[in-house]
């Protein structure tokens, strides 16, 4: 376990640097200048060019370089050596107001929202990600797995029918249309819950059955299949024999769920642009889409490795749920 | 079956934790949702609706705008009082003594030095630093520490990094000496602060109420600018805008500051007339959507949505349209005593319907015609000859494009300039369009001939004698149903072939700027009360002449206003110089002028105004009934009633 463990961590700076690679390779190639505002006022062109160069927009090489010592924290522990952190908390000091705040593993600024630092964006908006992204499994799993249920211990049964008929509405109909009907219905029609933002624990409920009906849906097959498969298998039929509860089939059923809950939760937490936007969720999933349509460099490489952490983190927690749940795999 | 409760435990942890660190925004007095989210609140750098409108509640440049007045009359900001010289280039303002940055700090002429000065330099790659470059010597300047920087680029190469750190330092020594050589801005002690302007500028107090001119904290900004031995520039960050860090002077302070979730402010007690406002706190929280704009209004969550663009708001208008019929007499009778359009709202029967507001705008939506000889493919350009350009703008029927494209009913446009829109100024009639002859089938048979007879003249007799039309245009915003009915008219009236190309916007823009097109869309919302605003776009040169137009006589005309002392004689140079662009050279044709659509209660929220310019200053917002500030409707208030006037106008 703890060889898993050390391996899969060691992996993880190997894994990051790869995709860094990848998606920088192709952020850079997509057209456009990301310091253009398309519909604001122009600055003169040489204006721009020297912009361009302050970001080290004007070269590949330079900008892949220097994102990377700033997101290593290299750049950190240089200033720190060098004693520019100090010296600059000095100056601030002196002038009466508060130093500007250094993040250790800087990932830039954003070019699209320029007060920002992606460090504080991502910091914002990942928490509302994991609550979200948290409570649309937790739904998904109870939902899933007692639909899953239903229809195995009957199959072929009405139940069993209704269920595979549920979850196929749930894969099939897109968040933005479930998302509507759910605030038409819920919200504007007997106004149980707001109609939008987050904060309140009310705010949190639609958007979180909106986005886990698809992973409800697959759990539930997920289960199903897993179940009248086990509910064959001669090893049953000998517990059975012996007088085994019924009930302890669901196990077996359940680790084909546990292994797909770790990719499962990594994209509920940032796949959720269409909810986050029909609920107004200032989450971390509308950054992917709007971070390449505003070829915003830095974010899209933020919100990019963030999401690669993430997937390998909860394939590891999985992975180590999986041995410990069940100790025929090492 | 503990085990397998264990991932069910974990996500109801993570979600436990944060949600119990995670800390709403109080409620507010006035909650409104602005037109988009903010994308810097640096005021020398932003030029968004939505970030200017936070801009006026962050901060007090030297003079307002009282924008309840029907003209939007200057008056006194951080400036009390203000001189100007004789030959109105020199400007003196005093600053008042208890004009204060939120942390009580006073607020000083040199920090306005400071501020401006940072506009100005290439290296803040402000959006309006043309703004500044009415001040004398400021073009010079901003062009010499271009070349500077674009110099030292070139030699970046050759020095070692110790080399790299003195240079830089060096040349912003000599940056800060030539700026105080050049430009005409000088503090003559802490609170007087005298501008020396290129020309006369009769609309300069204007320009000075921008909120790009406003101040900020010199102490907090320069802990965020630091000499870049790469580049030779200031690298500027921008986290000072955010709180707990930011310092302001403005009627307002910003307590809150969420990423993609809202903005909350706070009445700022150091603010010299704290006692005028009638709300203490506001809350913009970040809502996208465009109908949950709108359910979140209808369900009381919101008070104003300043910028209504979902779907059915045609719907909405028809019902208000409806209900002013309903009361069609008593709102004529309102109209004649001169009140508001948002003061005669309110003063009809309480009814959801009269909630939705358009209010015109100082813009307009037009179509470019490239005025080169060539296109960029070597091919001869017909629209080179201004007859082929009036005689495609004859036959565009522009109704039929505001009232079945858009829906919204925008005023047609036969001008550049909003008529009506600037004090003192006299549009022109225009060129007369097929919307001009309802009901008049000779009339536009006639147009019709005219139009086809110019293009004879320019020699094409026979439509098949010109090239497919092009018309370029960007995606979304519905330009694509506008540029289907403009090229409908252009085949149906002048049978010209005409091919449809819609392109993303970065690329489109680039288009427009290389004149890699025929014709295209195009739009401006103007920035200071003047003509010029608009006229400038098609001066010889402008960075923002994406028509590549040049017309010697209209230039001249310009320039002879430019140094017109008599207001109402350079109106006249002006209205002349917009009659030769509508009605002769047509280097664009106006479609039609922007409307707003708001959404507000006019008997719950008062302090907004119907002006074109819709500069809205929310700090004059009264929550009606709330039991705080005056309770009563602020009514636009006119010349005519002036009485008390403030401040000291030369």
């Amino acid at each position: 376990m703890r060889g898993l463990l050390l391996r899969r961590l060691a992996q993880l700076p190997l894994i990051l640097l790869v995709i860094y690679t990848i998606t920088l390779a192709l952020a850079w190639a997509v057209p456009g200048n990301p310091l253009e505002n398309p519909a604001g006022r122009q600055p003169p062109a040489a204006v721009v060019e020297a912009m361009k160069r302050q970001y080290n927009l004007d070269s590949f090489p330079r900008f892949y370089t220097s994102y990377l010592t700033s997101a290593t924290g290299l750049d950190y522990a240089g200033d720190l050596v060098s004693g520019r952190l100090a010296e600059q908390r000095e100056q601030a000091e002196a002038a009466g107001v508060a130093a500007p705040p250094r993040y250790i593993f800087d990932l830039g600024p954003s070019l699209k929202y320029e007060d920002w630092r992606v460090n504080e964006i991502i910091a914002g908006a990942l928490p509302v990600s994991i609550v979200l992204g948290f409570a649309a499994i937790l739904i998904a799993l109870v939902v899933g797995l007692l639909a899953g249920v239903i229809g195995a211990v009957k199959p072929n049964s009405a139940a069993d029918i209704a269920t595979l008929v549920i979850a196929l509405i749930g894969i099939s109909l897109p968040s933005f249309v479930v998302g509507m009907l759910l605030l038409i219905v819920f919200a504007v029609s007997f106004s149980l819950f707001p109609v939008g933002g987050w904060g309140t624990v009310s705010q949190m409920v639609l958007p979180a059955v909106t986005l886990s009906l698809p992973f409800a849906a697959y759990i539930a097959r997920l289960t199903r299949m897993g179940m009248i498969e086990a509910l064959g298998a001669d090893y049953i039929r000998t517990a059975r024999a012996k007088g085994l509860a019924e009930n302890t089939v669901l196990f077996t059923a359940f680790l084909l769920v546990l292994s797909y809950l770790g990719p499962a939760t990594a994209f509920a937490m940032t796949g959720s642009f269409v909810v986050e936007k029909v609920f107004n969720v200032p989450g971390l999933g509308q950054h992917f889409v709007n971070a390449v349509l505003n070829k915003d460099l830095f974010l899209i490489m933020g919100v990019v490795l963030i999401f690669a952490t993430l997937l390998v983190l909860f394939n590891l927690v999985v992975d180590v749920l999986y041995r410990w749940v069940d100790p025929r795999i090492s | 079956m503990l085990k397998l409760l264990l991932p069910v435990l974990l996500l109801a942890l993570g979600i436990g934790i944060t949600v119990a660190t995670d800390r709403p925004d109080p409620p507010a007095d006035f909650t409104f949702v602005n037109r988009g989210d903010v994308s810097t609140l640096d005021p020398q750098r932003m030029s968004w609706m939505q970030d200017l409108r936070i801009a006026r509640l962050l901060y007090e440049p030297l003079v307002r705008l009282d924008v309840l007045h029907e003209n939007y009359k200057v008056i006194p900001g951080v400036a009390e009082r203000w001189d100007v010289s004789d030959d109105q280039t020199v400007y003196t303002f005093y600053l008042r003594e208890d004009a204060k940055w939120s942390n009580g700090e006073p607020v000083t002429a040199p920090q306005f030095v400071y501020s401006w000065r940072r506009a100005l330099l290439p290296d803040t790659a402000s959006d309006y630093a043309k703004l500044f470059q009415f001040i004398k010597g400021a073009g010079e300047f901003f062009e010499w520490r271009t070349n500077q920087t674009a110099d030292y680029a070139d030699r970046v190469g050759d020095l070692s990094p110790a080399e790299r750190r003195d240079e830089v330092d060096r040349m912003w020594a000599e940056t800060l000496a030539k700026f105080d050589e050049l430009v005409g801005l000088k503090a003559l002690d802490d609170r007087t602060l005298q501008i020396t302007l290129k020309a006369p500028t009769p609309y300069w107090l204007d320009l000075c109420a921008f909120a790009v001119f406003s101040p900020v904290y010199e102490p907090l900004v320069a802990q965020y600018e630091r000499l870049s031995p790469d580049t030779g520039q200031i690298k500027i960050e921008f986290g000072w805008t955010k709180p707990p860090l930011t310092v302001t002077n403005g009627p307002f302070v910003l307590e809150r500051w969420r990423f993609k979730r809202g903005l909350f402010l706070r009445a700022n007690e150091h603010w010299w007339a704290k006692d005028t406002l009638d709300i203490e706190t506001i809350a913009i929280p970040s809502i996208e959507d465009p109908n949950a704009a709108v359910l979140a209004f209808e369900t009381g969550a919101v008070q104003w949505v300043s910028d209504l663009t979902a779907d059915y708001r045609v719907a909405l208008l028809r019902d208000k349209q409806a209900f002013y019929e309903e009361h069609a007499d008593e709102v004529a009778r309102m109209k004649a005593e001169g009140m508001d359009q948002f003061a005669i709202a309110a003063a009809l029967p309480d009814d959801p319907r009269k909630h939705v507001h358009a209010v015109d705008n100082f813009a307009t939506y037009w179509y470019n015609f490239n005025c080169l000889p060539t296109l960029t493919d070597g091919r001869p350009n017909p629209f080179h000859d201004a007859r082929v350009r009036r005689a495609f703008a004859m036959v565009i029927d522009k109704k039929p494009i505001v009232d079945e494209g858009n829906r919204v009913g925008q005023p047609v446009a036969n001008t550049l300039i909003p008529r009506g829109s600037i004090a003192g100024y006299t549009s022109p009639a225009g060129l007369k369009c097929v919307s001009d002859f309802e009901g008049d089938p000779e009339g536009l048979a006639a147009h019709i001939e005219e139009a086809k007879s110019l293009l004879a003249e320019a020699g094409y007799p026979s439509p098949d004698d010109l090239p497919v039309i092009e018309l370029l245009f960007n995606k979304d915003s519905g330009h694509d149903l506008i540029a289907q009915q403009i090229a409908r008219d252009w085949q149906r009236y002048l049978g010209v072939q005409t091919s449809l190309s819609q392109k993303e916007v970065g690329v489109f823009r680039n288009d427009l700027k290389n004149a890699n097109y025929m014709t295209s869309r195009a739009g401006w919302y103007a920035d200071y009360a003047d003509p010029t605003t608009f006229l400038e776009l098609n001066r010889t040169g402008d960075g923002n002449n994406d028509r590549k137009y040049t017309n010697p006589a209209y230039d001249a005309l310009l320039d002879q206003a430019k140094f017109e002392l008599d207001p109402e004689k350079r109106m006249a140079l002006l209205s002349e110089a917009e009659r030769i662009i509508m009605e002769e050279d047509l280097p664009m044709v106006p479609i039609f002028h922007y409307i707003s659509l708001y959404l507000f209660d006019p008997n719950e929220i008062t302090g907004i105004n119907p002006h074109p310019r819709a500069n809205q200053d929310l700090y004059l917002v009264d929550v009606l009934g709330d039991g705080k500030g005056r309770d009563e409707i602020k009514r636009i208030k006119k010349d005519s009633d002036d009485v008390s006037a403030v401040g000291s106008q030369n």
